[in-house]
């Protein structure tokens, strides 16, 4: 349904002629907030201005899926994150192109919250409560509750009473300021942007545990895609805090801008996944 | 009290309609959570499982004039919380655990359905509430049941304010009703109350100071004064004009008594003034003494017998002296001695009871009625006196066979002065009539020509002495 409503907006979207060439397509995960449809209709508008071709989002429900879309060559290009993007692929089908930036750094981390008037004081306190993942393949809603687990030698099917996936950092939010979970992990900067634009929900939520930082959630590219659009749309997107329009996208993407990093940014995220699949390996085995 | 009546079945009514229609609607809500069910909780995916329950309350809310979600929650087989849409209180993966007798009640009730059903407490109330309980399955195995609780709270409101209409109109048609009511009762009444008051007046006979009673527009009632005035405007007219023959009457009655007396006295007069005048011119010529002194005296004595019948009637008339009735008797002798050289029997029977009390007025009737039958008797016949009782009355009867009395005078017989006897006063019968009249007593006369006539009187004698 989302899908249909954003080919909708692009269909219906007057002022860019008709291209001979085929629209860039642009995967989108959880990682950021995907429900806001009218502004991605107007960074979809940006880009095409700036490219000279038609973009479109394309959005799916699990990072799993979007992941598949790439794999298939059905996107060009994803905002995926970390930890899909330091699992080995056996062929190799992507390639780091940007790395966001948020409040100075291509850094973020995870957050382990919990109902801003329950009890709970640190992640201990949540044994044989109820405990909401965000997405099975996120960095900071699976990965990092598993490594802070497995460092006791604890395994959330034991840990917890009952766990879940929410598939959006922001419905984990909404699962715990509810009370349906007693906690929940989830990605700094979802958190900070519903803190600050629905106080409402977030402002029920209390942060129990930070985890160390972990490179940002990197925009990647299909390796099939050639190599002048891969340049193209990393050069649009990195000089975005370089035009007022850009700039304001960017402001409301509560981002400072795009920019070139190593791999090595993920490698913390690496090392991290690593040790989980050497602990407790079937733990990551989540089907869905 | 029809109305209230009315009202109440068309609130219950609405009421029971509305209560089903909600029932229906819990058990939908609940099948459309419980058709994703299943495969949500096989895949353990309870985040999606309270979802399905928020997106009722949030489309029920989008909605509108829905029904208040109370709560709602999917069971597994074991009762054990899948998902509650308050989560903090009924915590994932516990047994879900009544909170009191009620709830435990509909706990059994929703976990042994084997097919959807509608549950409900509280009935009409604020706190009522229906369920939708639809039990779920995965290959025919049963996995759990879904409950969805919708409040009755605003139905409740409905009903209450609709039952509130109902109430005030049915109280305003009764108030309209009896204000109309009474002043049609009052408009029709008023008119009718004057009527009955003038009635009455003519009871007391207040007749010539009647005021008429008001007459409001042309209906039964209008019609109805119209003509109950003009009756008393003509009835009053009658009695003016009643009373004024009655006052004419009097004065001519006096008038004839007065020409009366002025005649008889002045007949006899003008005789005796001439004797007394030739006797002053002849005051030695004893012939003459001799001739004129009877005829003074006859005259003088006429006049002595018209101013005493006239006195006497009158005196009479006012005494309500009683005497017994053996006084009666005492007149056959009296009229017997008056006979002188005619020829007449008295055929005389009292058959009244002799120690009867009659008042003294009797005797002068039939003194005069027997003095009359003398009277008109020329030379020889019979006078019958008969007296006796009939009820309460004591009649008496006088017949002759005189001459009898012509048609044409009879209504003349009882006027004073009215006589066809040389020389009789016209007195007699006149005091006799009187009399009977005093006493509230009935005179006839029957007569034929040649045969004679009798006099009839009735006095109501026995009421008088009961008194």
């Amino acid at each position: 349904m989302r899908l249909i409503c954003v080919f909708l907006i692009f269909w219906i979207t007057p002022g860019f002629a008709a291209n001979a060439e085929p629209p860039i397509r642009f995967g989108l995960t959880a990682v950021i907030l995907t429900e806001n449809i009218r502004f991605l209709d107007k960074w979809s508008q940006y880009l095409e201005a700036k490219m000279g071709r038609k973009v479109e989002f394309v959005l799916r429900r699990s990072y799993q899926d979007v992941m598949d879309l790439l794999d298939s060559g059905a996107i060009e290009f994803a905002w995926i994150c970390g930890y899909p993007y330091v699992q080995t692929r056996k062929p190799e089908f992507l390639q780091l192109m940007t790395v966001p930036v948020y409040r100075g750094a291509p850094r973020y981390f995870s957050y382990i919250i919990v109902p801003h008037n329950s009890a709970y004081q640190r992640v201990g306190d949540l044994e044989g409560k109820i405990f909401a993942f965000s997405d099975p393949d996120s960095n900071s809603g699976f990965l990092y509750p598993l490594s802070l687990l497995a460092k006791n030698g604890d395994k959330p099917e034991t840990f917890f009473r009952q766990t879940f996936f929410t598939f959006n950092h922001t419905e984990t939010i909404e699962a715990v300021a509810e009370q349906v979970a007693d906690g929940g992990a989830v990605d700094s900067y979802i958190w900070e942007y519903l803190a600050a634009f629905k106080p409402e929900v977030a402002g029920k939520t209390r942060i129990i545990k930070k985890s160390p930082s972990f490179g940002f959630p990197p925009i990647v590219s299909h390796l099939g895609v050639d190599a002048n659009t891969v340049k193209l749309m990393k050069t649009t997107l990195e000089s975005m805090n370089q035009d007022v329009a850009g700039k304001a996208l960017l402001a409301e993407l509560k981002l400072d801008g795009f920019g070139h990093y190593p791999d090595s940014l993920f490698n913390d995220i690496r090392a991290m996944a690593k040790s989980i699949q050497r602990s407790i390996p079937h733990a990551l085995d989540v089907t869905n | 009290m029809v109305g209230f009546m009315i009202g109440a079945v068309m609130v219950v009514q609405d009421w029971s309609r509305f209560h089903d229609e909600l029932g229906e609607k819990a058990l939908l809500l609940s099948e459309s959570v419980a058709i994703t069910t299943p495969r949500a909780m096989l895949r353990k995916n309870y985040w999606g499982l309270y979802q399905s329950l928020k997106n009722i309350v949030a489309r029920r809310a989008e909605t509108g004039g829905g029904h208040e979600v109370i709560t709602a929650m999917i069971l597994d087989a074991e009762g054990i919380v899948q998902a509650h849409l308050q989560p903090a209180e009924n915590p994932l993966g516990l047994i879900f655990s009544p909170a009191n007798k009620v709830e435990e009640e509909l706990l059994t009730q929703a976990m042994s359905a084997s097919k959807p059903i509608v549950l409900s407490r509280g009935g009409f109330s604020e706190a009522g509430f229906v369920e939708g309980v639809v039990p779920f399955f995965s290959d025919q195995k049963y996995m759990g049941v879904v409950r969805v609780r919708l409040s009755v709270a605003r139905l409740y409101e409905k009903a209450k304010s609709s039952a509130l209409i109902v109430i005030l109109l049915v109280f305003c048609f009764v108030i309209i009703g009896s204000v109309l009511g009474t002043m049609v009762a009052r408009r029709m009444v008023k008119p009718l109350t004057a009527v009955t008051q003038g009635l009455e007046a003519v009871g007391r006979g207040e007749m010539t100071d009647f005021a008429p009673v008001p007459v409001k527009g042309g209906d039964e009632i209008g019609r109805l004064s119209i003509t109950f005035n003009q009756i008393m405007s003509e009835l009053a007219e009658k009695k003016m004009l009643e009373e004024e023959i009655a006052m004419s009457e009097k004065l001519i009655a006096l008038g004839r008594i007065t020409a009366g007396v002025a005649h008889e006295v002045n007949n006899p007069l003008a005789g005796l003034l001439n004797c007394i005048d030739t006797l002053q011119k002849h005051p030695d010529d004893q012939k003459l003494i001799d001739r004129y002194l009877p005829v003074i005296d006859q005259g003088l004595h006429r006049i002595k017998d018209i101013v005493h019948n006239l006195l006497v009637g009158l005196k009479i008339e006012e005494s309500d002296e009683n005497v017994n009735i053996e006084h009666i008797d005492k007149l056959k002798d009296l009229i017997t001695a008056e006979i002188g050289d005619k020829d007449i029997e008295v055929i005389w029977n009292n058959r009244a009871d002799k120690s009867l009390n009659i008042p003294a007025k009797l005797e002068q009737i039939v003194f005069n009625l027997l003095k009359n039958a003398l009277e008109v008797i020329p030379d020889s016949g019979t006078i019958i006196f008969n007296m006796y009782q009939e009820g309460e009355f004591l009649v008496i009867e006088v017949s002759d066979n005189g001459p009898g009395i012509p048609s044409k005078i009879r209504n003349q017989l009882f006027d004073p002065f009215f006589t066809t006897k040389p020389n009789g006063t016209g007195l007699g019968l006149w005091v006799v009539y009187r009399l009977v009249q005093s006493m509230q007593g009935i005179i006839e006369v029957e007569s034929e020509k040649g045969h004679g006539a009798t006099f009839h009187v009735a006095i109501p004698v026995m009421r008088a002495k009961a008194a």
